[in-house]
Protein backbone atom coordinates (compact mmCIF):
# COMPACT_ATOMS: atom_id res chain seq x y z
CA UNK A 1 0.00 0.00 0.00
CA UNK A 2 2.82 2.32 1.06
CA UNK A 3 4.78 1.43 -2.08
CA UNK A 4 1.78 2.21 -4.30
CA UNK A 5 1.29 5.58 -2.63
CA UNK A 6 4.99 6.42 -3.07
CA UNK A 7 4.84 5.44 -6.78
CA UNK A 8 1.76 7.64 -7.25
CA UNK A 9 3.56 10.59 -5.61
CA UNK A 10 6.60 10.06 -7.80
CA UNK A 11 4.48 9.93 -10.97
CA UNK A 12 2.65 13.09 -9.94
CA UNK A 13 5.99 14.80 -9.32
CA UNK A 14 7.31 13.82 -12.73
CA UNK A 15 4.14 15.08 -14.41
CA UNK A 16 4.35 18.35 -12.47
CA UNK A 17 8.04 18.93 -13.34
CA UNK A 18 7.40 18.09 -17.01
CA UNK A 19 4.48 20.51 -17.06
CA UNK A 20 6.60 23.28 -15.48
CA UNK A 21 9.41 22.70 -17.97
CA UNK A 22 7.02 22.50 -20.90
CA UNK A 23 5.38 25.73 -19.81
CA UNK A 24 8.70 27.55 -20.37
CA UNK A 25 9.03 26.19 -23.89
CA UNK A 26 7.82 27.85 -27.04
CA UNK A 27 7.63 25.98 -30.30
CA UNK A 28 7.74 27.89 -33.58
CA UNK A 29 7.53 26.69 -37.13
CA UNK A 30 8.69 28.55 -40.24
CA UNK A 31 8.03 27.42 -43.81
CA UNK A 32 9.82 28.67 -46.92
CA UNK A 33 9.22 27.64 -50.52
CA UNK A 34 12.48 27.49 -52.42
CA UNK A 35 13.79 26.59 -55.87
CA UNK A 36 16.33 23.94 -56.78
CA UNK A 37 19.72 24.01 -55.02
CA UNK A 38 18.56 26.30 -52.26
CA UNK A 39 20.93 27.45 -49.52
CA UNK A 40 19.86 27.28 -45.90
CA UNK A 41 21.79 28.83 -43.05
CA UNK A 42 21.00 28.19 -39.38
CA UNK A 43 23.08 30.17 -36.89
CA UNK A 44 22.40 29.11 -33.32
CA UNK A 45 24.56 30.12 -30.38
CA UNK A 46 23.38 27.45 -27.96
CA UNK A 47 21.55 24.22 -28.70
CA UNK A 48 21.24 21.47 -31.27
CA UNK A 49 20.53 21.73 -34.99
CA UNK A 50 19.44 18.69 -36.95
CA UNK A 51 18.87 18.72 -40.71
CA UNK A 52 17.13 16.00 -42.72
CA UNK A 53 15.70 15.86 -46.23
CA UNK A 54 12.04 16.81 -46.49
CA UNK A 55 9.38 16.50 -49.12
CA UNK A 56 9.00 18.83 -52.11
CA UNK A 57 10.53 22.27 -52.36
CA UNK A 58 9.85 23.40 -48.83
CA UNK A 59 12.24 24.29 -46.06
CA UNK A 60 10.56 23.66 -42.73
CA UNK A 61 12.29 24.97 -39.61
CA UNK A 62 10.94 23.93 -36.23
CA UNK A 63 12.48 25.83 -33.35
CA UNK A 64 11.99 25.19 -29.65
CA UNK A 65 12.84 28.14 -27.42
CA UNK A 66 13.32 27.80 -23.67
CA UNK A 67 12.98 31.40 -22.56
CA UNK A 68 12.14 34.91 -23.71
CA UNK A 69 15.87 35.79 -23.69
CA UNK A 70 16.17 34.63 -27.27
CA UNK A 71 14.17 35.27 -30.41
CA UNK A 72 14.31 33.92 -33.94
CA UNK A 73 15.28 36.19 -36.81
CA UNK A 74 14.44 34.62 -40.14
CA UNK A 75 14.36 35.70 -43.74
CA UNK A 76 14.30 34.53 -47.31
CA UNK A 77 15.85 36.01 -50.40
CA UNK A 78 15.01 33.90 -53.45
CA UNK A 79 16.22 30.41 -52.66
CA UNK A 80 18.40 31.58 -49.78
CA UNK A 81 16.99 31.07 -46.31
CA UNK A 82 18.59 32.49 -43.17
CA UNK A 83 17.59 31.67 -39.63
CA UNK A 84 19.39 33.17 -36.65
CA UNK A 85 18.94 32.80 -32.91
CA UNK A 86 19.08 36.36 -31.67
CA UNK A 87 20.23 36.49 -28.07
CA UNK A 88 18.75 39.27 -25.98
CA UNK A 89 20.58 41.01 -23.12
CA UNK A 90 21.13 38.71 -20.16
CA UNK A 91 20.84 35.49 -22.16
CA UNK A 92 22.91 32.55 -20.94
CA UNK A 93 23.70 29.15 -22.42
CA UNK A 94 20.53 27.82 -20.76
CA UNK A 95 18.11 30.64 -21.45
CA UNK A 96 19.54 31.33 -24.92
CA UNK A 97 19.18 27.75 -26.02
CA UNK A 98 17.14 26.94 -29.11
CA UNK A 99 16.61 23.44 -30.51
CA UNK A 100 16.22 23.34 -34.29
CA UNK A 101 14.84 20.57 -36.44
CA UNK A 102 15.07 21.43 -40.11
CA UNK A 103 13.73 19.68 -43.20
CA UNK A 104 15.19 20.81 -46.53
CA UNK A 105 14.99 19.63 -50.16
CA UNK A 106 17.70 16.99 -50.49
CA UNK A 107 19.67 19.06 -53.01
CA UNK A 108 19.86 22.08 -50.68
CA UNK A 109 23.18 23.32 -49.35
CA UNK A 110 23.17 23.86 -45.61
CA UNK A 111 25.35 25.87 -43.25
CA UNK A 112 24.93 25.14 -39.56
CA UNK A 113 26.56 26.87 -36.64
CA UNK A 114 26.25 26.22 -32.94
CA UNK A 115 28.77 26.79 -30.16
CA UNK A 116 27.47 23.90 -28.07
CA UNK A 117 25.57 21.79 -30.58
CA UNK A 118 25.16 18.99 -31.31
CA UNK A 119 24.99 19.50 -35.08
CA UNK A 120 23.67 16.78 -37.33
CA UNK A 121 23.06 16.53 -41.09
CA UNK A 122 22.00 13.46 -42.99
CA UNK A 123 20.85 12.07 -46.35
CA UNK A 124 21.57 15.20 -48.40
CA UNK A 125 23.36 15.74 -51.67
CA UNK A 126 23.91 19.46 -51.36
CA UNK A 127 26.95 20.98 -49.69
CA UNK A 128 27.16 20.78 -45.91
CA UNK A 129 29.12 23.25 -43.78
CA UNK A 130 29.24 22.83 -40.01
CA UNK A 131 30.93 25.12 -37.55
CA UNK A 132 31.08 24.92 -33.78
CA UNK A 133 33.22 25.32 -30.69
CA UNK A 134 32.43 22.36 -28.44
CA UNK A 135 29.57 20.95 -30.50
CA UNK A 136 29.44 17.24 -31.37
CA UNK A 137 29.13 17.01 -35.14
CA UNK A 138 27.61 14.11 -36.97
CA UNK A 139 27.29 14.00 -40.75
CA UNK A 140 26.04 10.88 -42.49
CA UNK A 141 24.77 9.50 -45.79
CA UNK A 142 25.87 12.39 -47.97
CA UNK A 143 26.81 12.01 -51.64
CA UNK A 144 28.24 14.18 -54.43
CA UNK A 145 28.75 17.15 -52.14
CA UNK A 146 31.25 19.27 -50.28
CA UNK A 147 31.39 18.62 -46.56
CA UNK A 148 33.27 21.30 -44.62
CA UNK A 149 33.62 21.11 -40.86
CA UNK A 150 35.33 23.56 -38.52
CA UNK A 151 35.55 22.90 -34.82
CA UNK A 152 37.63 23.95 -31.86
CA UNK A 153 37.05 21.10 -29.39
CA UNK A 154 33.99 19.18 -30.52
CA UNK A 155 34.27 15.61 -31.80
CA UNK A 156 33.43 15.07 -35.47
CA UNK A 157 31.98 11.90 -36.99
CA UNK A 158 31.43 11.46 -40.71
CA UNK A 159 29.76 8.26 -41.87
CA UNK A 160 29.01 7.03 -45.35
CA UNK A 161 30.09 10.03 -47.40
CA UNK A 162 30.39 9.16 -51.10
CA UNK A 163 32.10 11.23 -53.81
CA UNK A 164 32.62 13.95 -51.25
CA UNK A 165 34.92 16.90 -51.20
CA UNK A 166 35.65 16.76 -47.49
CA UNK A 167 37.59 19.31 -45.45
CA UNK A 168 37.75 19.12 -41.67
CA UNK A 169 39.69 21.50 -39.43
CA UNK A 170 39.79 20.78 -35.72
CA UNK A 171 41.99 22.09 -32.92
CA UNK A 172 41.50 19.49 -30.20
CA UNK A 173 38.37 17.62 -31.27
CA UNK A 174 38.70 13.98 -32.34
CA UNK A 175 37.75 13.22 -35.94
CA UNK A 176 36.31 9.88 -37.02
CA UNK A 177 35.67 9.02 -40.66
CA UNK A 178 33.79 5.82 -41.50
CA UNK A 179 33.25 4.83 -45.15
CA UNK A 180 34.25 8.24 -46.42
CA UNK A 181 35.55 8.53 -49.96
CA UNK A 182 35.81 11.11 -52.69
CA UNK A 183 38.15 13.07 -54.88
CA UNK A 184 39.40 15.15 -51.91
CA UNK A 185 39.41 14.24 -48.24
CA UNK A 186 41.44 16.44 -45.90
CA UNK A 187 41.54 16.37 -42.11
CA UNK A 188 43.70 18.83 -40.22
CA UNK A 189 43.86 18.58 -36.45
CA UNK A 190 46.17 20.01 -33.85
CA UNK A 191 45.83 17.58 -30.95
CA UNK A 192 42.66 15.68 -31.81
CA UNK A 193 42.86 12.01 -32.76
CA UNK A 194 42.09 11.19 -36.40
CA UNK A 195 40.70 7.81 -37.38
CA UNK A 196 39.75 6.64 -40.84
CA UNK A 197 37.96 3.38 -41.59
CA UNK A 198 37.23 2.84 -45.26
CA UNK A 199 38.66 1.77 -48.60
CA UNK A 200 40.08 5.15 -49.74
CA UNK A 201 37.86 5.03 -52.84
CA UNK A 202 39.16 5.00 -56.34
CA UNK A 203 41.29 7.94 -57.43
CA UNK A 204 41.06 10.45 -54.58
CA UNK A 205 43.51 12.51 -52.55
CA UNK A 206 43.48 11.80 -48.82
CA UNK A 207 45.46 14.04 -46.52
CA UNK A 208 45.26 13.44 -42.77
CA UNK A 209 47.56 15.70 -40.73
CA UNK A 210 48.00 16.39 -37.04
CA UNK A 211 50.35 18.10 -34.67
CA UNK A 212 50.26 15.85 -31.60
CA UNK A 213 47.12 13.80 -32.28
CA UNK A 214 47.41 10.13 -33.27
CA UNK A 215 46.32 9.03 -36.73
CA UNK A 216 44.87 5.58 -37.34
CA UNK A 217 43.73 4.44 -40.77
CA UNK A 218 42.13 1.05 -41.42
CA UNK A 219 41.75 -0.27 -44.95
CA UNK A 220 40.90 -3.62 -46.57
CA UNK A 221 43.66 -5.69 -48.26
CA UNK A 222 42.27 -4.78 -51.70
CA UNK A 223 42.57 -1.00 -51.12
CA UNK A 224 44.27 0.72 -54.03
CA UNK A 225 46.58 3.32 -52.52
CA UNK A 226 49.83 5.17 -52.88
CA UNK A 227 50.65 5.95 -49.26
CA UNK A 228 53.14 8.16 -47.48
CA UNK A 229 53.20 8.24 -43.68
CA UNK A 230 55.54 10.28 -41.60
CA UNK A 231 55.75 11.43 -37.99
CA UNK A 232 58.64 13.72 -37.06
CA UNK A 233 58.73 12.66 -33.41
CA UNK A 234 56.11 9.93 -33.17
CA UNK A 235 56.05 6.23 -34.07
CA UNK A 236 54.76 4.93 -37.37
CA UNK A 237 53.35 1.44 -37.93
CA UNK A 238 52.16 -0.32 -41.05
CA UNK A 239 50.34 -3.69 -41.35
CA UNK A 240 50.52 -3.86 -45.17
CA UNK A 241 53.23 -5.20 -47.42
CA UNK A 242 53.75 -2.18 -49.66
CA UNK A 243 55.63 -1.92 -52.95
CA UNK A 244 58.49 0.47 -52.16
CA UNK A 245 58.50 3.84 -53.91
CA UNK A 246 60.84 6.76 -54.21
CA UNK A 247 60.33 9.59 -51.73
CA UNK A 248 61.86 13.08 -51.66
CA UNK A 249 62.77 12.57 -47.99
CA UNK A 250 64.90 9.96 -46.21
CA UNK A 251 62.81 7.11 -44.81
CA UNK A 252 63.73 6.45 -41.18
CA UNK A 253 62.47 3.08 -39.99
CA UNK A 254 59.77 3.53 -37.35
CA UNK A 255 59.11 7.18 -38.16
CA UNK A 256 58.08 7.02 -41.84
CA UNK A 257 57.05 4.65 -44.57
CA UNK A 258 55.95 4.98 -48.17
CA UNK A 259 54.79 2.61 -50.86
CA UNK A 260 51.98 1.46 -53.07
CA UNK A 261 49.29 -1.18 -52.72
CA UNK A 262 47.46 -2.75 -55.68
CA UNK A 263 46.96 -0.19 -58.48
CA UNK A 264 47.68 2.83 -56.26
CA UNK A 265 44.56 4.64 -57.47
CA UNK A 266 44.27 6.97 -54.48
CA UNK A 267 46.96 9.07 -52.87
CA UNK A 268 47.07 8.83 -49.07
CA UNK A 269 49.24 11.05 -46.91
CA UNK A 270 49.34 10.57 -43.14
CA UNK A 271 51.46 13.28 -41.54
CA UNK A 272 52.04 14.14 -37.91
CA UNK A 273 54.57 16.02 -35.84
CA UNK A 274 54.54 13.92 -32.70
CA UNK A 275 51.41 11.79 -32.99
CA UNK A 276 51.52 8.03 -33.57
CA UNK A 277 50.50 6.84 -37.03
CA UNK A 278 49.13 3.37 -37.69
CA UNK A 279 47.98 2.03 -41.06
CA UNK A 280 45.93 -1.04 -40.13
CA UNK A 281 44.78 -3.93 -42.25
CA UNK A 282 41.06 -4.63 -41.82
CA UNK B 1 30.55 61.43 -25.18
CA UNK B 2 28.83 58.27 -26.43
CA UNK B 3 30.20 55.38 -28.53
CA UNK B 4 28.85 56.71 -31.84
CA UNK B 5 30.50 60.10 -31.31
CA UNK B 6 33.72 58.44 -30.23
CA UNK B 7 33.86 56.07 -33.19
CA UNK B 8 33.08 58.88 -35.64
CA UNK B 9 36.35 60.60 -34.75
CA UNK B 10 38.34 57.41 -34.24
CA UNK B 11 40.90 58.02 -37.04
CA UNK B 12 41.78 61.43 -35.54
CA UNK B 13 42.08 59.91 -32.08
CA UNK B 14 44.52 57.28 -33.32
CA UNK B 15 46.59 59.81 -35.26
CA UNK B 16 46.57 62.64 -32.72
CA UNK B 17 46.03 61.05 -29.30
CA UNK B 18 43.17 61.38 -26.80
CA UNK B 19 41.58 64.43 -25.22
CA UNK B 20 40.53 64.17 -21.53
CA UNK B 21 36.88 63.68 -22.63
CA UNK B 22 37.83 60.85 -24.94
CA UNK B 23 40.07 59.36 -22.25
CA UNK B 24 37.12 59.38 -19.84
CA UNK B 25 34.95 57.59 -22.39
CA UNK B 26 37.68 55.00 -22.98
CA UNK B 27 37.86 54.29 -19.26
CA UNK B 28 34.12 53.74 -19.02
CA UNK B 29 33.53 51.78 -22.27
CA UNK B 30 35.25 48.47 -22.83
CA UNK B 31 34.00 48.20 -26.44
CA UNK B 32 35.71 51.41 -27.55
CA UNK B 33 38.70 50.61 -25.37
CA UNK B 34 39.07 47.21 -27.07
CA UNK B 35 38.59 48.83 -30.46
CA UNK B 36 41.44 51.23 -29.77
CA UNK B 37 43.65 48.33 -28.57
CA UNK B 38 42.85 46.36 -31.74
CA UNK B 39 43.60 49.29 -34.01
CA UNK B 40 46.82 50.16 -32.21
CA UNK B 41 48.00 46.55 -32.37
CA UNK B 42 47.12 46.25 -36.05
CA UNK B 43 48.80 49.55 -36.84
CA UNK B 44 51.94 48.45 -34.96
CA UNK B 45 52.04 45.05 -36.69
CA UNK B 46 51.42 46.69 -40.06
CA UNK B 47 54.51 48.85 -39.56
CA UNK B 48 56.54 45.72 -38.82
CA UNK B 49 55.22 44.16 -42.01
CA UNK B 50 56.20 47.22 -44.01
CA UNK B 51 59.74 47.01 -42.70
CA UNK B 52 60.13 43.35 -43.52
CA UNK B 53 60.49 41.50 -46.78
CA UNK B 54 57.79 42.33 -49.35
CA UNK B 55 55.26 39.48 -49.51
CA UNK B 56 54.50 37.84 -52.82
CA UNK B 57 51.64 39.15 -55.04
CA UNK B 58 49.61 36.11 -53.92
CA UNK B 59 49.40 37.55 -50.40
CA UNK B 60 48.00 40.85 -51.70
CA UNK B 61 45.59 38.92 -53.91
CA UNK B 62 44.33 36.95 -50.90
CA UNK B 63 43.84 40.15 -48.92
CA UNK B 64 41.96 41.75 -51.80
CA UNK B 65 39.75 38.67 -52.25
CA UNK B 66 38.97 38.61 -48.50
CA UNK B 67 38.10 42.32 -48.48
CA UNK B 68 35.94 42.03 -51.58
CA UNK B 69 34.14 38.99 -50.15
CA UNK B 70 33.34 41.01 -47.04
CA UNK B 71 31.96 43.74 -49.29
CA UNK B 72 34.47 46.27 -48.00
CA UNK B 73 35.83 47.08 -51.46
CA UNK B 74 34.18 46.93 -54.85
CA UNK B 75 36.82 48.07 -57.30
CA UNK B 76 40.13 46.20 -57.66
CA UNK B 77 42.78 47.94 -55.55
CA UNK B 78 45.91 49.20 -57.29
CA UNK B 79 48.99 50.64 -55.62
CA UNK B 80 48.17 54.11 -56.85
CA UNK B 81 44.46 53.91 -56.13
CA UNK B 82 44.28 53.43 -52.39
CA UNK B 83 40.86 54.68 -51.27
CA UNK B 84 40.70 57.31 -48.52
CA UNK B 85 40.14 55.88 -45.05
CA UNK B 86 36.49 55.57 -44.12
CA UNK B 87 35.22 57.58 -41.19
CA UNK B 88 32.55 55.03 -40.32
CA UNK B 89 34.09 52.37 -38.12
CA UNK B 90 32.69 48.99 -37.42
CA UNK B 91 34.19 45.89 -35.74
CA UNK B 92 33.26 43.71 -38.73
CA UNK B 93 36.22 44.89 -40.79
CA UNK B 94 38.61 43.46 -38.20
CA UNK B 95 37.83 39.93 -39.40
CA UNK B 96 39.33 40.11 -42.91
CA UNK B 97 42.14 42.33 -41.70
CA UNK B 98 43.11 39.93 -38.92
CA UNK B 99 42.88 36.96 -41.30
CA UNK B 100 44.97 38.79 -43.90
CA UNK B 101 47.56 39.73 -41.28
CA UNK B 102 47.78 36.13 -40.16
CA UNK B 103 48.34 34.92 -43.71
CA UNK B 104 50.93 37.64 -44.34
CA UNK B 105 52.74 36.83 -41.08
CA UNK B 106 52.81 33.16 -41.96
CA UNK B 107 54.26 33.75 -45.40
CA UNK B 108 56.83 36.30 -44.22
CA UNK B 109 57.90 34.27 -41.20
CA UNK B 110 58.32 31.22 -43.41
CA UNK B 111 60.22 33.13 -46.11
CA UNK B 112 62.51 34.70 -43.52
CA UNK B 113 63.23 31.33 -41.97
CA UNK B 114 64.03 29.79 -45.35
CA UNK B 115 66.28 32.61 -46.51
CA UNK B 116 68.20 32.72 -43.24
CA UNK B 117 68.68 28.97 -43.33
CA UNK B 118 70.11 29.14 -46.85
CA UNK B 119 72.32 32.14 -46.19
CA UNK B 120 73.81 31.04 -42.90
CA UNK B 121 73.88 27.26 -43.45
CA UNK B 122 73.49 27.11 -39.70
CA UNK B 123 71.78 24.25 -37.85
CA UNK B 124 70.20 26.80 -35.47
CA UNK B 125 66.57 27.28 -36.47
CA UNK B 126 65.25 30.83 -36.28
CA UNK B 127 61.91 31.16 -34.56
CA UNK B 128 59.80 34.15 -35.41
CA UNK B 129 57.86 35.94 -32.70
CA UNK B 130 54.55 34.99 -34.26
CA UNK B 131 55.27 31.30 -33.94
CA UNK B 132 55.95 31.08 -30.20
CA UNK B 133 53.61 28.77 -28.33
CA UNK B 134 52.70 31.63 -25.99
CA UNK B 135 50.06 34.15 -27.00
CA UNK B 136 51.37 36.91 -29.28
CA UNK B 137 50.30 40.57 -29.03
CA UNK B 138 47.43 39.88 -31.44
CA UNK B 139 46.40 36.87 -29.39
CA UNK B 140 46.45 38.94 -26.18
CA UNK B 141 44.26 41.61 -27.76
CA UNK B 142 41.80 38.96 -28.92
CA UNK B 143 41.80 37.21 -25.54
CA UNK B 144 41.21 40.48 -23.71
CA UNK B 145 38.23 41.23 -25.93
CA UNK B 146 36.85 37.73 -25.34
CA UNK B 147 37.55 37.95 -21.59
CA UNK B 148 35.50 41.12 -21.29
CA UNK B 149 32.60 39.31 -22.90
CA UNK B 150 33.00 35.97 -21.13
CA UNK B 151 35.89 34.78 -18.89
CA UNK B 152 35.08 31.12 -19.65
CA UNK B 153 35.33 31.78 -23.36
CA UNK B 154 38.68 33.49 -22.85
CA UNK B 155 40.08 30.38 -21.12
CA UNK B 156 38.80 28.11 -23.90
CA UNK B 157 40.28 30.28 -26.65
CA UNK B 158 43.56 30.66 -24.76
CA UNK B 159 43.95 26.88 -24.69
CA UNK B 160 43.12 26.63 -28.38
CA UNK B 161 45.56 29.40 -29.29
CA UNK B 162 48.32 27.71 -27.30
CA UNK B 163 47.65 24.52 -29.24
CA UNK B 164 47.79 26.18 -32.64
CA UNK B 165 50.80 28.32 -31.72
CA UNK B 166 52.68 25.17 -30.69
CA UNK B 167 51.61 23.60 -33.98
CA UNK B 168 52.94 26.61 -35.93
CA UNK B 169 56.17 26.61 -33.92
CA UNK B 170 56.93 22.95 -34.61
CA UNK B 171 55.80 23.16 -38.25
CA UNK B 172 58.12 26.15 -38.78
CA UNK B 173 61.02 24.27 -37.22
CA UNK B 174 60.34 21.36 -39.53
CA UNK B 175 60.03 23.55 -42.64
CA UNK B 176 63.17 25.53 -41.75
CA UNK B 177 65.14 22.31 -41.28
CA UNK B 178 64.49 21.40 -44.90
CA UNK B 179 63.02 24.20 -47.03
CA UNK B 180 62.48 21.76 -49.92
CA UNK B 181 60.35 19.43 -47.85
CA UNK B 182 56.88 19.59 -49.40
CA UNK B 183 55.16 17.80 -46.51
CA UNK B 184 56.72 20.16 -43.98
CA UNK B 185 55.40 23.13 -45.95
CA UNK B 186 51.98 21.47 -46.04
CA UNK B 187 52.05 21.09 -42.24
CA UNK B 188 52.98 24.75 -41.82
CA UNK B 189 50.13 25.82 -44.07
CA UNK B 190 47.74 23.60 -42.10
CA UNK B 191 48.95 25.08 -38.83
CA UNK B 192 48.30 28.63 -40.04
CA UNK B 193 44.92 27.53 -41.40
CA UNK B 194 44.02 26.39 -37.87
CA UNK B 195 45.04 29.71 -36.37
CA UNK B 196 43.04 31.60 -38.97
CA UNK B 197 40.04 29.41 -38.08
CA UNK B 198 40.37 30.19 -34.36
CA UNK B 199 40.50 33.93 -35.11
CA UNK B 200 37.59 33.70 -37.53
CA UNK B 201 35.46 31.86 -34.98
CA UNK B 202 36.34 34.29 -32.21
CA UNK B 203 35.71 37.44 -34.24
CA UNK B 204 32.76 36.21 -36.23
CA UNK B 205 30.87 34.12 -33.69
CA UNK B 206 32.07 34.64 -30.15
CA UNK B 207 32.25 38.42 -29.91
CA UNK B 208 29.07 40.48 -29.74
Amino acid sequence: MKRARRAACLAAGVVLITAILAAGETRKEFRFTVGPRATVSIINQYGPVSVKPGAGSQVVVTATLYSDKVEIDQGQSGSRVNVLSHLLPGATAETGRVDYEVAVPSDASVTLHSMTGPLRAEKLHGDVTLEGATANMDVRDISDAHVHVKTLNGPVTLTNIRDGHVEITSVTGDVMLVSVSGPWVQVNSSSGRISYDGDFGNGGEYLLTSHTGDIEASAPPDASIDVTARSVKGKVENDFLLEPKHTPFVIKAGSAFAGTLNKAASSVKLLSFSGKIHLKKR
Amino acid sequence: MNCAEFQRILPDIIDEGHTPEQEAHLRSCYICSNLISDLTAISREAQLLQASEEPSPRVWNSIEIALRREGLIRQPLRDSEVPPPSRRWNLAWLLPVAAALLVAFGVIAHQRGMSRQTAQQSPVTPISESSLAHPSVDDQVLLEALGTHSPTMRVAYETNLRNVNAYIHDAEDQANADPNDEEARQSLMNAYQEKAMVYEMALNRSLP
